[in-house]
């Protein structure tokens, strides 16, 4: 058993290449009375091997959705109606079933969850539960798992020996979030789905957890996908971004292109709506509106027209195309007329 | 807590109609004794004296019962103790087996009911609990009886063992005891079953909902653990309905014993009710208090076995 082995050295010298990531038309559906509504729709998205890719969006944008899609996770009444999942080693996740799944979530997928406070169970210590993951995932030596979590925990700051010998209400808020990314990362998954790692934390933690993750990355040659409602954290720790709205991604690209000179109106929106360490609070614009729900959302068109300070005739009635724009997507229909790419003109409209 | 009903219990006989305590001293200087004669007699046979004003009265009574004298029978001149421990494990047995196997039964179903919730069988299941839960259990028992004693002779009707059979370790005797246990445990059984399926129910469901079984399952655990998990996580808010359940099943022993013709507590007390035997129903009364109780403390002690948030917090006191 490779995976038993790679556990058992411990190491990180021997993490085979990191893992990509294709998502081709994804469509995921939740089960309501008025029928199968879409929470994700048509995405196509590429975390390249190596990679952080930030994904933001407001709550209910689909984020989680995408993100439980990576390990075929997504929970009833939801499904995966349509679409692709291909992880470089494994292939399509889409198609997994059973077992097969089981030892890819955790073995090769690490998933921190969101609300990583609360995954532990309450009646067993962290090291009794780490013992039952490696049971699980067929770890033949035991001993060097205990000795890899210890590693990983005191890399985080953490008495390893200590946390694995206690209960999920020994220990903070923070303590059992690093213990949450340690679950993740003790298998030597090659990509690590992390979502909201740090939502409920402290600034002085969350950027301590970002530092972590940006590190162990860096070391172990992981692909990442981090999810956020908080550009700041993308800011900090992503190389790539991807923007999610009603279940769409509207725009991705290299993060400081997409930081920098954002194209797509939600983008430029989200970004107007920080404020700044300079100037006044009131420079800082709240995006007018709210987002759609499941039951809001409009079928077809641009889902963004309600909120969009560009809308035109063409975006009730039209999807949007994917505009490739100088290394980036932006699925909007003022990018591609003669008269698109000036964002700054338009700004000056919407005030 | 015990006290509260030892003191309840003196206070109701003290109150009673008649006086009993009175009436009997009274009867004995009828019957031409002296008022010592009298007094002592009644005081042997109630543990506290006919005369005297109430404080002292009580103070004597909780004297006698700290020594575990509780008198004699009114009825039968017996050590009322003797009494009560005979009848005892006539109904401690039966509903300590009732309510054990209804809670392995409960639990058992209560977690298919969950995990099958959003389906027909699970919707039954979930129904049978309310339904049964619905029905006193002295309607059970008496269906019961009628349909296997009565309609369908093939168990018992009545009493506790065959009286052919020598009592003692022989397998007559043990085969005879179980035969006539049969339906009074099924009752116990099926009348605390609701309670537990529908209690199972809800909270397997909540611990379903948790995240923690999530994030197990998403770190691709086995489904063997993730069960494991999840039955420890949902059995525990069952000992308290556990211990409410033994509560639920001793009072409910009155009228099923009455039922089946049981010679267990609760058919002491409905005895020794006809009979005015004041002693003997003040020990029974006492006694199945006592149980309760001791269920209750019991299950508390349970808790604290199985969850680590209650034995840790306990070691640093």
């Amino acid at each position: 058993m490779p995976l038993a082995t790679r556990s058992a050295t411990g190491g990180t010298s021997d993490t085979p290449g990191a893992a990509g990531v294709r998502i081709r038309g994804l469509t995921v559906v939740y089960k309501t009375p008025a029928g199968e509504l879409p929470a994700v729709r048509d995405i196509n998205l590429e975390l390249p091997a190596g990679t952080v890719t930030g994904l933001v969006g407001e709550s209910g944008s689909g984020k989680s959705t995408l993100a439980l899609s990576l390990l075929n996770a997504v929970q009833p009444p939801g499904r995966i109606a349509a679409g692709q999942v291909e992880i470089d080693g494994i292939g399509d996740v889409v198609g997994l079933r059973g077992e097969r799944l089981r030892k890819v979530r955790g073995g090769q997928v690490g998933y921190v969850f969101q609300a990583a406070q609360n995954s532990l169970n309450p009646l067993k210590t962290v090291g009794k539960q780490l013992l039952d993951l490696g049971r699980s995932h067929d770890v033949d030596n035991l001993r060097a798992l205990v000795a890899e979590a210890k590693q990983l925990l005191g890399r985080m700051g953490l008495d390893g020996a200590r946390v694995l010998d206690s209960y999920q209400h020994e220990l903070s808020g923070g303590m059992r979030q690093r213990v949450g990314i340690m679950f993740a990362l003790v298998l030597n998954a090659h990509l690590v789905v992390l979502d909201e790692p740090t939502t409920a934390l402290d600034m002085i933690t969350q950027a301590n957890i970002l530092e972590i993750i940006r590190d162990i990355h860096a070391e172990r040659g992981l692909t990442t996908l981090v999810i956020t409602h908080d550009i700041g954290v993308v800011a900090e720790v992503a190389d790539r971004l991807a923007v999610m709205y009603g279940g769409q991604v509207v725009e991705q690209g290299p993060v400081r292109t997409v930081l920098g000179d954002p194209h797509h109106p939600y983008t430029r929106g989200l970004i107007r709506a920080i404020p700044r360490l300079t100037g006044g609070i009131d420079e800082a614009q709240a995006l007018p509106g709210r987002p759609p729900n499941l039951m809001t959302l409009p079928t077809q068109g641009c889902v963004f027209r309600e909120r969009c300070p560009l809308r035109m005739e063409v975006c009730e009635t039209v999807d949007p195309p994917r505009v490739h724009l100088a290394g980036r997507l932006v699925a909007c229909h003022a990018m591609t007329g003669p008269s698109d790419v000036t964002p700054t003109g338009h700004e000056g409209a919407t005030r | 807590m015990i006290w509260v009903v030892l003191t309840f219990t003196f206070v109701i006989i003290s109150i009673m109609p008649g006086d009993p305590v009175r009436a009997m001293y009274e009867q004995l200087i009828q019957q031409g004794y002296s008022p010592q004669q009298a007094e002592s007699e009644t005081a042997l046979l109630h543990r506290f004296r006919p005369t005297g004003n109430i404080a002292e009265q009580y103070v004597e009574y909780i004297g006698s019962l700290l020594r575990f004298d509780l008198g004699q029978s009114m009825y039968t001149r017996v050590d009322v103790g003797d009494v009560l421990l005979d009848a005892a494990k006539w109904t401690v047995i039966p509903v300590l087996l009732g309510t054990i196997l209804s809670f392995g039964l409960g639990v058992f179903i209560g977690v298919y009911a969950a995990i099958k919730r959003s389906s027909k069988l699970g919707d039954a299941l979930t129904m049978s609990g309310s339904l049964l839960r619905g029905i006193p259990d002295f309607v059970i028992g008496l269906t019961l009886a009628a349909i296997f004693a009565t309609l369908w002779p093939v168990l018992p009707r009545a009493g506790a063992v065959d009286i052919r059979y020598e009592p003692g370790f022989n397998l007559d005797y043990i085969f005879s005891l179980g035969y006539h246990a049969i339906l009074p445990v099924a009752t116990y059984t099926i009348s605390a079953y609701g309670g537990f399926i529908l209690a199972m129910k809800s909270s397997v469901v909540t611990v379903l909902g948790d995240d923690f079984i999530l994030a197990a399952e998403l770190r691709g655990m086995k489904r063997s653990i993730i069960f494991r998990y999840i039955a420890r996580n949902a059995i525990l808010p069952l000992f308290t309905v556990f211990a409410l359940s033994i509560a639920a099943v001793f009072s409910g022993a009155i009228f099923i014993e009455r039922i089946f013709n049981y010679p267990g507590l609760g058919m002491l007390l409905i005895n020794s009710i006809g009979r005015r035997d004041i002693t003997v129903m003040a020990g029974a009364l006492l006694l199945i208090t006592i149980a309760v109780i001791i269920a209750n403390i019991v299950a508390d002690m349970f808790y604290s076995v199985i969850d680590p948030r209650i034995r840790r917090a306990g070691e640093r006191v």
